[in-house]
């Protein structure tokens, strides 16, 4: 079944060229309801949030490094939390170092993705993801 | 085409250019107090992660030279405040406070133009010290971020491949 336009998505990332390029990108896929924000730290209170609201977000792309809150620790307590344990969660990195995917996919990352990326690489794990 | 090279995208870049300035600043902050004090060394870790933050997006807008130069100092940056030699650590700073002043001129020549400015940047000499640098952490391992100091990879190859990679 295909991914529908509205599904709600959360980008986190301290550089915010980094979260207008990741929007852009989920535009040309065709995604339309996408928020954002600039740490794991602020991603949080937003996740807590839409889910008071009873509007979770329903999908996170996020980065790892992150000044305040990691995105490893954003992860953890996302997984931590009961409703969220499956919630699709990309993690976005620099660096493809072997122990780091290791220690996310420990964590429960959905998928892992390496900077730079196309918009066709991003389409290519979120169908991954939601297969 | 390049994002540099696309006009559409111009926004971004510039964007880029004014974040990597602001970063910039807290990096020549956390060279100052490592300066100041050089058994600090938390301030070299918080250099290499602060430089990897606009590695990241420099690799994702195609500044290539910008973010190889970025994954230099990020590992540098790293394994130095893993070390406990004061006068290394003193050349370290030194030559990472060079470094982060070719990194502005390249966010300058950015900023001018596109990614051909970057051509007339020199960055030979500087290369030279890196390769020098780079040999006094041969048994060093831990290269970035990683959460298990035990699982960073990144090795001296990587410093070499790297370096190889800029043409030196």
């Amino acid at each position: 079944m295909p991914l529908k336009a509205d599904i709600k998505i959360l980008v986190v990332d301290d550089m915010s060229t980094m979260r207008k390029i990741i929007k852009n990108m989920l535009g040309q896929i065709g995604f339309t309801n996408i928020a954002e924000a600039d740490d794991g730290a602020t991603a949080w209170p937003m996740m807590e949030n839409a889910i008071k609201e009873g509007a979770p977000y329903e999908f996170i792309v996020s980065d790892w490094n992150m000044p305040q809150m990691s995105g490893l620790d954003l992860l953890k307590k996302v997984r931590a939390t009961p409703g969220l344990e499956k919630l699709p969660f990309l993690m976005i990195t620099a660096e493809a170092e072997q122990g780091n995917v290791v220690i996310a996919v420990k964590a429960g990352v959905s998928n892992f993705i390496v900077k730079p990326f196309s918009p066709a690489v991003l389409k290519e794990k979120i169908d991954k993801i939601f297969k | 085409m390049s994002m540099l090279n696309d006009p559409s995208m111009k926004e971004i870049i510039l964007d880029f250019c004014a974040e990597a300035e602001a970063l910039f600043d807290q990096l020549e902050q956390s060279l100052e107090m490592a300066e100041e004090n050089p058994s600090n060394t938390k301030e070299l870790e918080k250099f290499g992660q602060i430089i990897d933050r606009i590695m990241g997006a420099a690799k994702s807008i195609g500044a290539t030279e910008i973010a190889t130069f970025c994954e230099l100092g990020k590992v540098i940056g790293y394994k130095s405040s893993q070390i406990k030699d004061i006068p290394l650590i003193e050349v370290v700073v030194a030559i990472l406070f060079d470094s982060l002043h070719m990194l502005r001129k390249m966010i300058t020549a950015l900023k001018e133009g596109n990614d051909r400015s970057m051509e007339k940047l020199n960055t030979k000499a500087f290369a030279t010290r890196l390769n020098w640098l780079s040999a006094k952490f041969k048994d060093i391992d831990r290269a970035s971020c990683a959460i298990d100091p035990a699982a960073g990879k990144l090795s001296q190859t990587s410093i070499d491949d790297l370096m190889q990679s800029l043409g030196l």
